[in-house]
This record gives C-alpha cells, structure tokens and sequence, in this order.
C-alpha cells in the first residue's frame, strides 16, 4: 500500500505541474480531454469493473449532469458551475430509478437493459423541446478564455473520482463489490445485501459521471442530446476506455483514457480519412491480445510469481 | 378503422423485414451468448455487395441476396474462426470483452466500407420500387410485401434446418448447455462458426431485402443492431420463432406508435416494450409457449 | 497454446506502441502532411493561415468533401488571378477533419487557433460543431466565417468575431417563399414536418411564427427522428387533416422516401414546399424519381440563379470533380472569395485586423452580394437573397421571385393520378 501512495502521490505532483510545463493551449485541450474521460473511466469502473454491473446507458448519467448544469443557465439564469454541484445530485437521482429497475437482470440482460434505458432518456431530451431545446443544444459563453483554470478543476474532479474510487474499493462495501462481481448468489447466500451494495456502486458512479457531465458543459460550451445522450459515442466509449485500460484497477481507466484520446487526436490529425479505421483495428487488437487492459496486462506481468493469479484477476489499485 | 388496418399491415410487413435481422443475431447470441454489436455493421455489409452487384452487374437485388448472403456467412465465419473464438477461452475479469471486441469489429467494417464507398447515400433503383398492390382501400407495398413473404420462408427453413437436420441439432444443443453439448462430442469452435456466419448470412438476406425500399450509408448499421436487439429480447434468446413474431410486433408498435402518438417518440415504444420484456417476462416469446405442446423435452 | 505465446511479446510491443502513441498525440499537430493545399510549406512569415474545419470523415463527410473541393477551386481560381498573394505574403489553407463530432471541432479549433496559430478560421458544417468553434473563436478572438452552419442562435449572442455570410439563419430561409405564399398561394391550412435537428426544429419555428402572423391555421405539426424507414404514418395523417400546404423540412434520403411515399399514400397538397437541406439536391431527384415531380423548396442558391458566376462555378465544378455541386458547394466557394478579398483590405494579418476587414465586406458573389450587418437581433449576418425552386421534369427551376424566375411555376399540383 505504501508504494501505492508513494507512486500516487508522484503522480499527483507531475499533473500538478504539468500545465505549466505545458502551457500550449492545444495541448492542455487535449490533456483536459483526457481527465474528463478518465473520470468517466473511474465513475464507471465502481460498477462496472469493480462490481460486475456492465452499464451500456451511463451517457444518461453524463447527459443529465451536462443537461443540469446547461438547463440551469437557460431557465433560471444561474451561471452553469452550479451544475457541479447540482448535475451529481440529479445524476444520482436518477440512478435510484434506473437501478431498481435494472438490477434484477443479471449480465448480458442487465446490459442490455441500462442500454435501452440510456436510449430513452436520449429520446426524451431530444423530443421534449420546450424544457429541454431538444436538438438546438444549449450554447454558453466560455467563462474562462485561459485554459488553467480548467485544467485545475478538470484535475480536482479526477483525484476526488480516483479517492472516491480507492476508498470505495478498499473498504468493507469494496469488498462486498468484488464478491457480488465475482459470484452474486453465493454472496447473497453468505448474507451480502447485494442489492444495496449494487445501488451504491451505481450511486456513486452515477455522481461522478454526472460531475464530469457538468465540467463538459461549462468546458466545450456546447450540447445537444445527440452529444450527451450518445449510445456510441459515449456510453460504448467509456466502456472502451475502462477495458483498455483495466478493468478493476484504480488507473487503469486513466491510462485507457489517455491512450483513446492521445490516439484519436494523433489519428485525427494525420491520417486523414483512414483514422476511424485505425483506431477500430487498433481496438481489436487491444483486446484480443490484452484482454486485461493496459495496466492489467502490466500488473501480470509483475505479478507472474504469484500463487492464484491464473485468472488473470486484478484488483485494487496496483493489484494490492 | 381502415387507417387502424393499413397502419397494421405496414406494421406487420416492416415487422417482416427487421425480423429476419433479428433472427441472425437471436441465433448467434443464443449459441455463443455473447452481444453482437457488430450485427447492424453486418447487415450494411451484405447491403453494400447487393448494391454493387446491383449497379455494375445490373443484378436484381432479389438475385444479389444469395450471393451476399454466401459472402457474409464466409465473412462472418472468418470473423468467429480468428477472432471471437480467441477470446472465448479467456478468462478476464468481465466476459464483456467479447463485446467490446464486437464493437471494433463493427467500426473497422463501417470505416473500411466508408474508405471504399464515402459517406454518400447510395440506393438501388429498380422498377418495382414504387409498385403498389391494391385490396379494397388498403394498398401494400409490392417490394415490402416480397420482403415480408421472402424473410418468411427463410425463417420456416431456418426452423426446419435447426429442428431436423444433424447439424441443426447440434447447434441447438450448444445454445442450450455448451459444456454439455462438448461431453457429448459436439465440437463448440466448428458450431460456433458456422453459426455465426449462419447469422451474418441471415443478416445480409434481411439488408438485401430492405434495399430496395430504403437506401444505404455506412452508418445504417446502428439502426438495425439497435432493433434487433429488442426483437431478439421480445422473442427470447435463440428462439427463431421467437424473433420472428418479435419483430412482427415491434413493427406494428411501431407503426401504431407512429399513426396514433408520435412520430417523434416511435422508437420509445419498442424500447419500452424492450424493457418490460426483460424485466417480466425475460424468457421473451418463446416462454410463453404452452409447455404441452412443446415435443423437445 | 499460441494465443499464450502471442501475448507475451505483443503486449509489450503493444504496449510501447500505446505509450508512443499516447505521447504522440500530444505533439500530434506538428505536422500536416495530409491537410494543405498545393502550395508550398511556407514558414510563418511568408504565409497568412487560414484554418478550416470541415466534416472530411464521419457521417457528414459528403457535405465535408464537397465543400472543401469547392474552396480549392476557388483558390485556384483566385490564384490564377494573382489573389491568393497579399503583400507577398501567400494565403495558405489549413484544414482540419471535425469528424463529424462536435468534440473533434473543438480540438481543431483549438489546434488551429493556438498550434498552428491561423489568422482567421471559416468552414462549419454542421451546427452544433459550428456552435463550438463560433464559442471557441469568439472567446479567443480570433475571426471565424461560417460556411453553412445555419443554427439561428449561432449569430445572435452578439459575437463580433463570428461572421455568416453564405448561410442563413434556418427562420430566414424563407423570404421568398412567403413573398410567393402572400402573392399566388394564400393557404388558409399548413401542415408542416420536420426533422428533429437543430436546422429542422429553427425552421419549422420560424414557418409557425410567420404563418401565425398571417393568419394560416397549421392542422398538423409534427417531428420526426431522422433516417426513418417508413413516413406513412406521418403521411396518412396528414392526408386526414386536409391541408393546402406542406411544409418539410428534411435531409435528403429522408425527403425522397417522404416523397415517394406520399405517393403511394395518394396525399395531394395543392403544394408540397420543402425548407431547403434535402429537397433541392440533385441525390433527392435520383431517389425520388417521379415522385420529385412538382415539389417546390425553398434555397439559397442554384446553378442558374442569376449572379455572376454562378453558372461558371457549377461547370467549373462538375468537370473537375465529376460530381454536382449544391447550395453547400456555392457557400464554400463563395466564402473563399469573401476571405481573399477581406485579406486584401485589412491593414494587416493581425486577427483584430482582418475582423475588421471582414465587417466592412461589400463584395459580390455567386450567392449574390454579401454585406455583414446588424439586425433584428442578429449580429455579423448577411440579409439573405432566397428563392423558391420547383422540380419540373427533373430539373430544379426557379419559380420566384418572378424577375429571377427561369420557369413558371406550377401551381396547384396537380394530383398524383392526374398526371
């Protein structure tokens, strides 16, 4: 565990400083880019890597914290950084719905469930247009010209959804996610409440994803339900960034955010028509030859000697 | 009334179509279990040869089915055979990988078709397209109502192929209980296989038929996986029947949705009805079978 | 087992590669191999950089292609004119792929604003991605002139760096078209649908508003998701509701099925208007068939309008691409020339300068003549010149105004039996 901290912190400096190092606005784009992903990264890894549940609808969660912090300013004319606070709430509120509906199905169903529930709420924001301006999206103004200032708050949400991730994980209700994951009827026999502990996984990760929702609306000033609400590009995407990275590991879905936005930018800008091509094949590779995702992969390759590993199981933050 | 019949019966044949879809993606997720999101993408393919053998070869689209439907199950095989069974045997933390996997599999045949064909929408056009048949006051598409009878025998042959056939046999005893079926001597990579491409081909069979009445886009693929999943649910995983009348009913849904509600909100209603499938009656259609008349047990 | 064998070495050969890459995409504006013109690598001195963000991949990249083709032909033309050479320096284009994607407008935007440090950006197809790059410009400063984003927000927050010249507002779409309803039509009914897009949702708000100043009761009113299969529904129910005209507002492939389903449902409006978008391309006539027969649009271009060099371009175009171009063609092409000649007279390639260049435009176009003004709320937006357009016997005519007509209209249509 020490290490772990030791490295964490090492980490936490670099980010710190990274912005003045680099101070191309580009760059820090991209870099803020990659903190809004990775916090979605994390917020889903508490449900879905860490207890099993694979989510295919959590832009509904990011939609409603962009939508909060967006409708805000439209209706009652508070300024959209309100939406940190309130898209979480909102978020979770529906997750509470959202979970007592869906947490009866089991694997692939529950899947396909949160899918078509994500499906929904995209239908609904876009044809509801008096509360919602449907597909005209909601423009604002940027509140910062300099890109610091968003870089910060984009770093405070990731380190609060890594600590918020970490201490989930490591506590009781962590471990009762794992066993949930692992073999849900027989922690249910053993007398687990698997349904409150997969509310609050759920919860929890539908605050973060709301909070991060938020930051992207007062960030690219720009949404619409086609956005927000997107199956593929969002829901599909963060799903991607978490496996790539690792599921059930605290960095892993940083790394995978870092590496899905570092190559869809890199691809983007030199390769013309054949980036979307790369990228997909790029993905299939990842996946069929690291299964585990990045760090997994790196974790296993550490941890070759330990006993009971054979199911190339990581958990944790580096595998602890 | 006669608006109620006519809103049916467009229900009913479109319902026809998407079912034939359906049914590739019922019979690959009932075998392998795993979520196909690359269906849709399959489908685009297989419209894709119809549409080039239809404008440099002047082939009917009815004719370019077979051939794209031999194409996709190669295809589809070739995409079980290196890729998918690979991931099978691994043990990772979440199954979800293979779905994941399915999702590259789905973006690197969109992009390659959008590399060779642009973003452009392409269409058939063929004489009939416009043909309409008229009984009383209701008219029926003449190219959806082909569409309808033809996914219909497909779907008779299919159950046949499944229920009579060794090979049929065999892949329903892999649905059922995999490891099982692998005591009994049943080779899991060769049904997995072959079932895929069985449901690629399917796939291909439904696109080529919607041809004609629609046109063609690299992206047309989201459209098709989204509703062959609901239809999959409605009728049950791996019930061919199943999907069929799945896809009957989300067609006239939708239909119905559409005259009476909203245009706006019709894709709510299949999703909905998606839902309460699988929250209360997740066997789908199929459970709902009468348990006297079914022979399998 | 092989696969066990394979992944030790490719996961680390992967993984370097990952990390590589990962490191690369932070650099990855260093170079643009694939994204200039024919003209030379000029270094920052010699050359003013023009950034333009268009969809090239993605779902939107026909609209993408098309209109970065017809700003190269411009500039080949300007070229050839000596334009594209502003007090020695060489007007240099830029462009950068949206993908589609509004997140991947904002990181070229942002590429081309700080990495690459343009002078000036122009392009945005789409709205939503040309919402994006308008906030970024507007809050960077840097002058942005919108090809053919037509969200009306877009040039109503009072940005002074956003300019819209060869696009309109989706509510203005429709001045002649009105002006042609007032003088010949005079509908008591309308119906009116639309797709349920930013572009779809402005127009059928603005025909709403300005039918309900004229006193034009709408039966029926109703949205639909773009890319259905089967409009029918919609159809029948507006053949119940009877009324005179209709309004739609679609993109292309979703027009043709409307339209050729319209006929198998035997719905007869004494009109059928469309909103410009799908209904005056030339793909819309090669699906719908005979079924296009007769239905009118609203647009802001086509190839026979008569200003100058309309006609020209449209050749022009087709014998270099093979292909024809559209309104959306005509607006890149015409924002080309709209930039050289800002790029002339500003008195420097600072930005500030050439915003103030770009406010003081006069010039005339293919799309006819282009001035940025103030008014009715809007801010940096050309008044738009509009006309109606009737499809008759497979061409795309001008039915009004009257003195810009190339044909005489058609009106009322004659019904799908009848002809």
């Amino acid at each position: 565990m020490k290490k772990t901290f030791i490295f964490s912190l090492m980490l936490f400096v670099i980010f710190l400083v990274l912005p003045v190092v680099i101070n191309h606005p580009y760059y820090r784009h991209v870099l803020i880019m990659m903190m809004i992903w990775a916090t979605l990264g994390v917020a889903w890894n508490i449900l879905g890597g860490f207890t099993g549940q694979v989510s295919f609808g959590h832009a509904a969660f990011f939609g409603v914290g962009a939508y909060t912090a967006g409708l805000g300013n439209v209706h009652l004319g508070l300024s959209p950084w309100w939406g940190m606070l309130f898209g979480p709430i909102f978020a979770a509120l529906i997750a509470l719905p959202i979970g007592a509906l869906t947490f009866r199905l089991r694997g692939p169903y529950f899947a396909l469930g949160t899918l078509a529930l994500g499906e929904i709420f995209y239908i609904v924001f876009s044809n509801w247009k008096s509360f919602t301006k449907g597909a005209q999206g909601i423009l604002i103004m940027p509140q910062f010209t300099d890109k610091l200032p968003y870089y910060y708050l984009a770093l405070g949400m990731l380190i609060t959804a890594i600590v918020i991730s970490f201490l989930t994980v490591h506590s009781k209700a962590g471990y009762y996610m794992v066993a949930i994951r692992e073999d849900q009827d027989s922690a249910e026999a053993l007398g687990i409440s698997t349904a409150r502990y997969k509310m609050l996984a759920l919860l929890l990760s539908a605050f973060i994803t709301g909070m991060a929702g938020a930051f992207y609306m007062n960030y690219v000033n720009f949404i619409d339900p086609a956005i927000v609400f997107s199956l593929s590009d969002v829901s599909v995407m963060i799903i991607l960034v978490v496996m790539m990275g690792g599921v059930a590991t605290i960095f892993g879905p940083v790394v995978g955010a870092a590496v899905y936005i570092g190559l869809n930018e890199l691809l983007r800008a030199q390769l013309g028509s054949a980036n979307a091509l790369v990228f997909g094949i790029l993905v299939v590779f990842i996946i069929l030859f690291m299964p585990n995702g990045l760090v997994g992969e790196i974790l296993m390759r550490f941890r070759k000697n330990v006993q009971g590993k054979k199911r190339g199981e990581v958990s944790g933050t580096f595998g602890s | 009334m006669l608006e109620f019949l006519q809103a049916l019966i467009w229900g009913i044949l479109l319902g026809g179509m998407y079912a034939l879809i359906a049914i590739g993606m019922t019979l690959i997720m009932g075998v392998m279990k795993i979520i196909n999101l690359a269906h849709g993408a399959l489908v685009m393919v297989g419209m894709y040869i119809t549409y080039v053998l239809n404008i440099r070869f002047g082939l009917d689209p009815y004719i370019g089915l077979f051939i794209a439907m031999f194409a996709l199950f190669l295809l589809g095989a070739f995409i079980q055979l290196l890729l998918i069974n690979r991931l099978i045997d691994v043990d990772a933390i979440l199954p979800e990988n293979q779905v994941l996997l399915t999702v590259g599999i789905m973006v690197v045949l969109t992009e390659t078709m959008r590399l060779l064909f642009h973003s452009d929408y392409r269409s058939v056009q063929t004489s009939y397209a416009s043909w309409n048949i008229r009984i009383g006051d209701i008219s029926l598409s003449v190219p959806m109502t082909i569409g309808f009878f033809v996914a219909l025998i497909f779907v008779v042959l299919l159950h046949l192929f499944l229920k009579h056939t060794h090979f049929g046999r065999m892949i329903r005893a892999t649905a059922e209980d995999r490891v099982a079926a692998q005591y009994m001597g049943i080779p899991p990579k060769i049904v997995t296989v072959v079932t895929f491409g069985l449901g690629s081909a399917l796939a291909a069979a439904g696109g080529a038929l919607l041809l004609p009445i629609f046109y063609l886009w690299p992206d047309i693929g989201h459209l098709f996986t989204a509703k062959a999943f609901i239809i999959t649910i409605l009728g049950g995983l791996g019930s061919i029947v199943g999907a069929f009348f799945g896809g009957l009913l989300i067609g006239v849904f939708e239909s119905l949705g559409a005259t009476y509600v909203s245009m706006g909100y019709k894709d709510i209603f299949g999703l909905i009805v998606f839902l309460l499938v699988l929250l209360f009656l997740p066997g789908g259609l199929k459970s709902l079978r009468i348990p006297v008349l079914r022979r399998e047990r | 087992m092989l696969s066990r064998k394979i992944r030790g070495g490719k996961t680390l050969l992967l993984l370097s590669l990952a990390l590589a890459l990962m490191l690369g995409g932070c650099s990855g504006g260093s170079n643009n191999a694939a994204t200039t013109t024919e003209t030379n690598q000029s270094n920052a001195k010699e050359s003013i950089k023009i950034g333009i963000i268009l969809p090239l991949t993605g779902s939107e990249a026909m609209f993408g292609e098309m209109e970065k083709n017809a700003m190269l032909l411009a500039y080949e033309e300007l070229e050839q004119a000596g334009k594209t050479s502003i007090n020695g320096k060489k007007i240099e284009l830029l462009f950068e792929d949206d993908q589609s994607k509004q997140d991947s407008a904002k990181a070229a935007a942002e590429k081309l604003i700080n990495q690459d440090q343009v002078s000036m950006l122009s392009g945005g197809y789409a709205s939503s991605n040309t919402n994006v790059i308008a906030s970024t410009a507007q809050s960077m400063k840097v002058p942005f002139l919108i090809v053919t984003g037509s969200a009306d927000d877009i040039t109503r927050q009072g940005w002074n760096y956003v300019f819209r010249g060869t696009a309109a507002p989706a509510s203005k779409y429709t001045g002649a078209m009105w002006n042609f309803m007032d003088s010949v039509v005079q509908p008591k009914t309308a119906a009116v649908i639309y797709e349920n897009t930013d572009f779809g949702t402005s127009s059928a708000k603005g025909f709403r508003e300005a039918a309900a100043s004229r006193g034009i009761e709408i039966v029926y009113d109703q949205s639909y998701e773009k890319g259905a299969l089967d409009f029918k529904p919609i159809l029948s129910n507006m053949k119940k509701k009877n009324p005179d005209i209709v309004f739609a507002v679609s993109y292309v492939m979703d027009a043709a099925l409307i339209v050729k389903q319209m006929k198998d449902v035997d719905f007869n409006p004494k009109l059928f208007i469309g909103g410009a978008a799908g209904y005056t391309m030339p793909e819309f006539k090669e699906n719908a068939g005979a079924a296009s027969e007769y239905i009118a649009s609203t647009t802001l271009w086509v190839p026979n309008v008569a200003w100058e060099g309309a006609k020209a371009f449209y050749d022009h175009y087709k014998e270099k691409y093979g292909k024809e171009a559209d309104y959306h063609g005509a607006q890149a092409y015409a924002s080309m020339y709209i930039i050289a000649d800002a790029l002339s007279r500003a008195s420097s390639s600072e930005r500030d300068a050439i915003q103030k260049a770009l406010k003081e435009t006069k010039i005339d176009t293919i799309m006819g003549p282009i001035a940025f003004e103030d008014w009715d709320g809007y801010t940096n937006q050309n008044k738009p010149t509009t006309y109606v357009v009737q499809w008759q016997e497979g061409k795309l005519e001008v039915i009004w105004p009257e003195d810009a007509a190339s044909k005489p209209y058609v009106y009322p249509v004659p019904a799908w039996k009848d002809r």
